[in-house]
């Protein structure tokens, strides 16, 4: 090896070559380039003239140098220039590579394959051996050993083939293993840590001080791996703490929530403040949201570490609302179950049904109204609270007359009235949450009044069990813990016949808290085995299990560690599955600290080799290209016109210019039209394909276009002519649509673009040119014909011949007939409906031909004669024109003319 | 033997030859021929011009006595026309592969060119009752569209290639008096062409040469290091820089020219060239001048290049 300043050369034997140079030089010094051979007739006359000319012809200097230099770069990048390769490693021995693949590598794996591949180029320059030694075991039962001697070939098809895994390293049983290690001399050691500290990573470095040292490469503080943990709710909110090992420097990650399909639900920023080794992300997702989460990530980390699964555990579970029956479904203001309803359809899922049903359904929660319970539903309502559920029950008449024991407290006889016609006191507000409420928090308004409600009996823990009270202090919700669930009463109804708190804001969000409560009903954990559904990767990459995965035993699945036998992932089935996460079960990281002196740190910045020898002989072939080109060139065999072309080809082949698009281009001048058809008011007609037929709609709507100025306010700045399968139809308020039998289909996305013009407030008159052969949309002219066929995916609504009274007929001119270049035809316009579009009609179908008694020539004269004739009729259809434009532009505004007769005759005139 | 397509030039020779006159040749001395033409031979013979009246002789066919004269005068008169000839011309070109030369795809090779004179200038004549023939051809001289088309056919196969050594024409037995029109580059070396010409200036021949050229052998437009390559077998020549020699083989060039335009003059021959990326038109008219009498204009090569 040969070393200037940072390049080295692996062949330094090659650079002899060099001293060919002057001899190269000599060389073509003396051979001159070849002629151009030319065929010429009157050679003849050139025969003794040849002897005149005394200077021989060389070869110009520039061009020699040029090619002294091509042959430098072949010469320089046979020698295999490396730019930055590290210097020779310490000892004689082999090389022992000590991988940390467990699952915080991951994140910067490609940096480790790096210096990995480093480390074995230079042991390979050296002629040494290579130990490797991953630290994860790789497969069930197999603890991480080192392997045996490899040739520096072998060992950089394993390295490459290496991956990081989705659990934690064994650094303890590597100790092991290498102190059973038998080396002949001293190796020298490279620990490509993951920068974690743990149980054995002082032994490790003991041990690899006692093979004859080495050194570590530890990521940046910035680049240690972070662990989530999975997360807790909190009412509505995920709330997951971060770890990190290094407590020093601040760091902003994101933490994202996706769905099952990947997703993006839900993404905030996490500050690990400098100093703090931990901080918690608050997810605040919609409850629709949060049920789709199943994935919870810190960004750009790619570790398994850095991945929660989440599974049902953490989804909302929908709330059931026990239909008492007997209300009128006629008066849902009078059913307590619409309010219910009402009040919780924001934010949860509602079943309603009996109670019955409900109890087998798995819900969380629980909301009867006042009602009475047989014994039957008393217990079975007992044994699903005692199992998890949260019950609300809400006081009525019935519990007033009808007390049972399904009650947090036990309650007077009888219900009390604060205001009624014997009663003197007033209709009592709420008092103001306690701490302790999980109501805590709601601002309590006085325009709530509880006008009655049923009466706890007092009792020592009474004011524990109260959640709310009335401004006196009497409990209006009280709730028992019962087993793992709750139960709760309302003191009032759920109706607003006892008070107005259920026609508030604050009743829905009491309700929210309340089902916030739930966490779900926890299910019981199966004894069964659960197999592997999807797993993680050491990359976090959620994919089906590998073939080492076992199903692991349902009750173990709270405090499994990932290991090989099981990966984090999915397990159970496809419909009811357990997340197993690397971070519910692993301790917090801590830094790689106390590592004995002897041992070398450093990262994995480290100075990357460059073999240059691919750029030098690409230049190389380069500037061969090059002077092919001027060679040619000289000999005059690059034909005359086209050598600059040719060597602007040459030189932008060679210059490597990718990404020149021309779609840009094509945006700015579709950007261009945008503006200029959104300034200002364009009649757009559709383009059919047929020359003639879109050169008279476009003189026809200039033509119209000049009558509106003239005549109204209306001021289009002309006609533009649009193609109707991919142009931007919004900026057009009318389209003008001449039916030819030429018009090519619609595709089925065009289809679409055009619904939504249609259905956003667009207006599309098809004027089929059929000069009123046969009455109506059963006629049977072409136009109609392809009419019929062009519309049969548009969403055209029913359609019905103008009637007199329409705002067509009275937009700005006075008319009944519409005839434009025939007449007598009808002028179908959509069925009136006035809840869709303003009863303005979007499709305006006729067979009169408009443009063409609309069009003009530039001077003003007209381009058809009008049938049956007159200028008369083609005054009508200008004003047919202005109609339609008028009524385009200003939807209904004239449908109020109906009424003015009425108006006139009311004010007496 | 089916209708042979007519050559394309033979079309474009047409539409050439259209815009002159027939070319009535001014022969000075009518060719010794004794078919019959427009040419006055100022001998009694067959014709259709009156020549003389003369007595009566015995032996004279009855049917040729003027009646009309008779009544006139005492005597019997015999009415005798002049003796009417065609001009025969003979039309030569050269070629030879170095007439096989353009320098540019634009332009017309020069036997192209040649061809398309050649042409044009037997329709001028077939229209004015002369009778043409190839020099060298194997038909005799005829006259109308049929020999035309004949004459067309040669050039198009190319058969025509007699004397293709040096690109000059074997001296052929012509009658006297003939005229004889030869197109060609004219490259060969001057003594070469000088012997050709005197052979068939020596039998009371009347000649006329039209030197057709390329622009690229009228001005070398070469450059650089070039190896010239002939087309007839000559060696090649390799010139390290053509531009340097430009001078020397212009003047060689308008020396050759000079010489070849001595040589016609020497023996009452017109002269003249023409540049194939010029129009055909004047190098026509040229010839069309030549063979009509009217004196070509002094040099004869005023309407080329200008030299």
């Amino acid at each position: 090896m040969l070393a200037l300043g940072p390049v080295v050369f692996a062949a330094p034997w090659v650079l002899l070559g060099l001293g060919l140079l002057p001899v190269i030089f000599w060389l073509l010094r003396v051979t001159p380039p070849s002629p151009r051979v030319i065929r010429f007739p009157a050679i003849r006359l050139l025969y003794d003239l040849v002897a005149r000319e005394e200077t021989p012809q060389r070869t110009p200097l520039w061009l020699l140098l040029l090619r002294l230099f091509l042959a430098a770069l072949v010469i320089v990048g046979l020698a295999r220039p490396l730019l930055n390769a590290g210097s020779d490693l310490p000892g004689s021995g082999p090389v022992l590579l000590i991988v940390d693949n467990g699952w915080a590598a991951a994140h910067d794996w490609p940096a480790r394959q790096t210096v990995m591949r480093e480390t074995i180029d230079r042991a390979e320059r050296q002629g040494r051996t290579v130990i490797l030694a991953p630290t994860a075991s790789a497969a069930p039962g197999a603890a991480p050993a080192p392997s045996g001697l490899l040739r520096p070939a072998e060992a950089r098809g394993l390295a490459e083939a290496m991956q990081p895994h989705p659990w934690p390293t064994d650094r303890a049983a590597l100790v092991d293993a290498l102190g059973n290690l038998e080396i002949e001399g001293s190796a020298y050691s490279v620990w490509l840590s993951d920068g974690l500290g743990g149980p054995a990573a002082v032994e490790l470095a003991d041990a690899v001080q006692r093979l004859g040292g080495g050194e570590t490469r530890v990521p940046a503080s910035g680049g240690t791996a972070l662990l989530l943990r999975p997360p807790s709710t909190e009412g509505a909110d995920l709330l997951a703490t971060l770890h990190r090992s290094q407590p020093a420097g601040e760091r902003d990650v994101w933490v994202r929530a996706t769905a099952e399909n990947g997703r993006l639900l839900a993404r905030v920023p996490v500050v690990l403040a400098d100093g703090e080794a931990s901080a918690e992300a608050r997810l605040t997702l919609p409850v629709e949201l949060r049920n789709e989460t199943t994935r919870l990530d810190i960004e750009s980390q790619g570790t398994a570490g850095a991945a929660v699964l989440l599974d049902a555990r953490w989804r909302r579970r929908p709330v059931g609302v026990v239909d008492i029956g007997g209300q009128d479904e006629a008066q849902p203001l009078l059913s307590e179950v619409h309010y219910l309803s009402r009040a919780l359809e924001p934010f949860s899922d509602i079943v309603v049904g009996d109670l019955d049903a409900l109890l087998d359904d798995g819900l969380a929660v629980l909301l009867l109204p006042d009602g009475g319970l047989s014994p039957e539903q008393r217990t079975a309502a007992t044994r699903w609270i005692e199992s998890g559920g949260i019950l609300v029950r809400f006081a009525g008449p019935l519990l007033a007359a009808n007390r049972d024991e399904l009650v947090p407290v036990r309650l007077r006889f009888g219900d009390r009235i604060l205001s009624g016609a014997l009663s003197w006191t007033e209709p009592m507000p709420l008092a103001p949450f306690e701490p302790d409420s999980p109501f805590y928090g709601l601002a309590v308004s006085d325009d709530v009044l509880i006008n009655r409600q049923v009466l706890a009996e007092p009792t020592p823990g009474l004011a524990d069990q109260s959640w709310a009270r009335l401004a006196d202090g009497t409990p209006l919700v009280t709730a028992d813990r019962r087993g793992d669930g709750w139960l709760v009463l309302v003191h009032t109804t759920a109706g607003p016949a006892w008070s107005n708190l259920p026609l508030s804001g604050l009743f829905v969000e009491m309700l929210r808290r309340l089902v916030a409560q739930s966490e779900g009903v926890a299910g019981a954990d199966s004894v069964g085995a659960l197999d592997p559904v999807a797993t993680l990767d050491g990359f976090g990459r959620l994919g089906l299990p590998p073939p080492t995965a076992v199903p692991l035993p349902g009750n173990a699945i709270a405090d499994e560690v990932p290991s090989p036998e099981h990966p984090p992932g999915y397990y159970g089935s496809e419909d009811s599955r357990r997340a197993l996460n690397l971070g519910a079960a692993i301790a917090a990281p801590a830094p790689l600290e106390g590592l004995p002196a002897g041992i070398a740190v450093t990262g994995y910045q480290g100075s990357e080799e460059v073999n240059l020898a691919p750029w030098l002989l690409a230049a190389a072939l380069a500037l061969a290209t090059i002077d092919l080109m001027i060679a040619l060139g000289l000999r005059g065999l690059l034909p005359r016109r086209r050598r600059l072309a040719t060597a602007g080809a040459v030189l932008l082949a060679l210059a490597f210019v990718g990404g020149a698009s021309g779609g840009e281009a094509f945006a700015q001048t579709d950007d261009a039209l945008a503006i200029q058809v959104a300034n200002a008011t364009y009649l757009a007609y559709a383009e059919t394909g047929v020359p003639d037929v879109d050169e008279i709609s476009r003189a026809g709507l200039e033509s119209l276009s000049d009558v509106l100025r003239r005549r109204t306010a209306a001021e289009p700045a002309g006609a533009i002519g649009i193609d109707i399968a991919t142009d931007e139809l919004a900026f057009f308020p009318l389209i003008y649509w001449p039916v030819v039998p030429e018009q090519a289909e619609l595709s089925s996305a065009a289809i679409g673009r055009i619904n939504d013009y249609l259905r956003n407030g667009g207006m599309i008159l098809f004027d089929t040119r059929d000069q009123g052969q046969g009455s109506g949309l059963s006629g049977v002219g072409p136009g109609m014909e392809r009419l019929r066929t062009l519309t049969e995916g548009l969403d055209i609504p029913p359609l019905t011949p103008v009637p007199p009274e329409h705002v067509l007929t009275r937009a700005f001119y006075l008319m009944q007939e519409f005839p434009g270049r025939y007449a007598g035809g009808d002028v179908w316009v959509e069925t009136a409906a006035e809840h869709v579009n303003d009863g303005v009609s979007s499709v305006i179908i006729g067979p009169h031909d408009w443009a063409a008694a609309w069009a003009t020539d530039e001077t003003g004269r007209s381009l058809f004669p009008v049938v049956p004739g007159g200028e008369r009729q083609r005054e009508m259809a200008y004003r047919f024109g202005v109609n339609l434009v008028m009524y385009a532009l200003t939807g209904n505004y004239k449908a109020d003319q109906v009424h003015v007769p009425a108006i006139l005759e009311r004010l007496g005139q | 033997m089916a209708v042979p397509p007519e050559p394309a030039n033979r079309q474009s020779a047409e539409l050439l030859s259209a815009r002159l006159p027939p070319l009535l040749v001014a022969a000075e001395r009518v060719a010794a021929t004794v078919a019959q033409g427009v040419h006055g031979r100022r001998r009694i013979g067959m014709g259709e011009s009156f020549w003389q009246f003369r007595r009566y002789e015995a032996g004279d066919a009855t049917q040729r006595i003027d009646w009309r004269q008779t009544a006139k005068t005492q005597a019997v008169f015999v009415r005798e026309f002049e003796w009417e000839a065609s001009q025969t011309v003979w039309l030569w070109r050269d070629g030879s592969a170095s007439m096989a030369y353009r320098s540019s795809a634009d332009l017309p090779t020069k036997r192209e060119r040649a061809d398309l004179l050649l042409l044009a200038l037997a329709s001028l004549l077939s229209r004015a009752g002369e009778r043409v023939a190839l020099l060298g051809g194997d038909t005799p001289p005829a006259t109308g569209r049929v020999n035309l088309d004949r004459i067309a056919l040669t050039l198009a196969r190319g058969a025509d290639a007699p004397g293709a050594a040096g690109g000059l024409p074997v001296p052929a037995p012509l009658p006297r008096h003939a005229e004889l029109v030869l197109i060609g580059d004219f490259l060969a070396p001057l003594s070469d062409i000088h012997k050709t010409v005197s052979g068939f200036a020596q039998r009371s021949i009347r000649g006329h040469l039209l030197q057709v050229l390329d622009p690229a052998e009228h001005t070398l437009p070469f450059a650089g290091r070039v190896r010239f390559a002939g087309l007839e077998d000559e060696r090649d020549t390799l010139v390290p820089r053509v531009e340097s020699l430009r001078d020397a083989y212009l003047e060689r060039l308008m020396s050759h020219l000079d010489g070849l335009a001595a040589l016609a003059r020497e023996v009452g021959w017109s002269y003249a060239w023409h540049r194939s990326d010029h129009p055909a038109q004047p190098a026509l008219l040229s010839l069309y001048g030549a063979l009509a009498g009217t004196p070509p204009r002094e040099p004869a090569i005023a309407f080329g290049e200008g030299g």
